[in-house]
C-alpha cells in the first residue's frame, strides 16, 4: 500500500463527483480538467462561436457542481448526463436565434493573430451551420448534433436523449435533410461551388 | 460522383469541419469554472469540516486507493471516515488528536498502526 502521488488519476467521474460533494477541492480540479474540454468542444460545435460556447459550458459545469450531492453511483454516467445538459442548454439558446439572422454577430477572431481569410471562412461556415441548427425543432437539432458533430452512436444518443434508437434514426434523418435544405441557398457564400465542396 | 446530392456533400463537409474543432479552455476560463466549483462547495459546508487539503485523499490511500473503494457508496466511505476521524463535536481525546494536523503523520507511507504511539502522542 503506497502513498500514490496521484490517487485520483484512475478514479471514475462519478467517484470524483462524490468526493467533490464531500468537500474535496482536489476533486473539483480533476473534474474540471477532465470534463470541461469535452463540454466546451460540444458547445462550440453546436453554437458556432466561442463566447456563447463558454457561457453554455460554464452553465453546464455549474449544474454538475450543484447536482453532485444528489448524485447516485451506477444510476447514470456523468458523461451521458453532461452530453444531455449541454445539448439542452445549446438548443435553449439556439431557439432564441430562430427567425433572427446573425447579421449583428460580429465574427470574433479565433485567436489573436490578424484575421486570415481561411479562418474567417471557417468561422462563417460554423456560424451558418449553427444558425441552421437553430431553425430545427430542438430534438432534431440535438439528434443531428450528437450524431454528426459529436460522432456518437445511435444507442448512445438514445440513452442521452432518453428515447428509442428508432426515434434517434428518424430524428437524425429528418434533421439532416432539413439542414441540407436550409444550407442549400448559401453554398456560394460559404465557398462551395455547385459541383463539389471545397 | 454525380449521384450524390451536392447539398449533402456540403453538409457532410461542414460536419467534418465542425468535428475537427477542438476548443481548448483558456486558463482564465478554467479558473472561472473552478471558482464556481469552490463557491458551490463553500455553500455546501457551512461549518469547517476537516476534509480539506487532501485529507480525503490520504484517507483513501490508507484504504487502498480508489480501486479499493470504488464499489462503496458515498455513505459507506463517509462512515469509514467518520469512524476514523470523528467530527470535532465528539468529546474524545483521540478524536481531537485525529482531527488535528497530527493526522498527517497518521497516514504517512510507512505508518504501522501502534496503539502505543497514540498514547504517547
Amino acid at each position: 500500500m503506497t502513498l500514490s502521488q496521484d490517487p485520483f488519476s484512475g478514479a471514475p467521474d462519478d467517484a470524483l463527483l462524490i468526493a467533490f460533494a464531500n468537500g474535496d477541492r482536489q476533486a473539483a480540479r480533476y473534474l474540471t480538467a477532465r470534463l470541461l474540454p469535452r463540454v466546451l468542444a460540444q458547445a462550440t460545435r453546436m453554437m458556432g462561436n466561442p463566447s456563447e460556447a463558454e457561457d453554455v459550458a460554464q452553465d453546464a459545469m455549474m449544474r454538475l457542481w450543484k447536482i453532485a450531492p444528489d448524485w447516485r453511483q451506477n444510476e447514470a454516467q456523468v458523461s451521458t448526463w453532461l452530453y444531455r445538459v449541454t445539448s439542452n442548454l445549446c438548443t435553449d439558446r439556439l431557439r432564441k436565434r430562430r427567425g433572427a439572422l446573425s447579421l449583428d454577430q460580429v465574427a470574433e477572431p479565433l485567436d489573436d493573430a490578424p484575421s486570415v481569410p481561411a479562418q474567417m471562412q471557417t468561422r462563417a461556415r460554423m456560424t451558418a451551420l449553427s444558425d441552421a441548427l437553430a431553425q430545427l425543432p430542438d430534438r432534431q437539432a440535438q439528434a443531428v448534433s450528437l450524431r454528426h458533430l459529436e460522432g456518437l452512436s445511435n444507442p448512445e444518443i438514445a440513452q442521452i436523449m432518453d428515447i428509442s434508437v428508432r426515434s434517434v434514426e428518424s430524428l437524425t434523418a429528418r434533421g439532416k435533410r432539413a439542414l441540407a435544405d436550409l444550407m442549400a441557398g448559401r453554398k456560394a457564400e460559404l465557398g462551395y461551388d455547385d459541383d463539389q465542396p471545397e | 460522383m454525380t449521384m450524390t446530392n451536392p447539398n449533402d456533400d456540403m453538409l457532410d463537409d461542414l460536419f467534418a469541419q465542425a468535428r475537427s474543432i477542438d476548443a481548448k479552455p483558456s486558463d482564465a476560463f478554467l479558473a472561472r469554472v473552478l471558482a464556481d466549483a469552490d463557491g458551490v462547495q463553500a455553500a455546501m459546508q457551512p461549518k469547517q469540516v476537516a476534509v480539506s487539503g487532501g485529507l480525503w485523499t490520504r484517507m483513501l490511500d490508507a484504504l487502498g486507493g480508489w480501486p479499493a473503494v470504488s464499489g462503496l457508496a458515498a455513505a459507506t466511505i463517509a462512515g469509514v471516515w467518520i469512524g476514523v476521524a470523528p467530527p470535532s463535536s465528539v468529546q474524545d481525546l483521540t478524536a481531537s488528536l485525529i482531527g488535528d494536523e497530527v493526522s498527517v503523520d497518521f497516514f504517512a507511507t510507512d505508518f504501522a498502526f501502534d496503539t502505543g504511539a497514540l498514547a504517547d502522542g
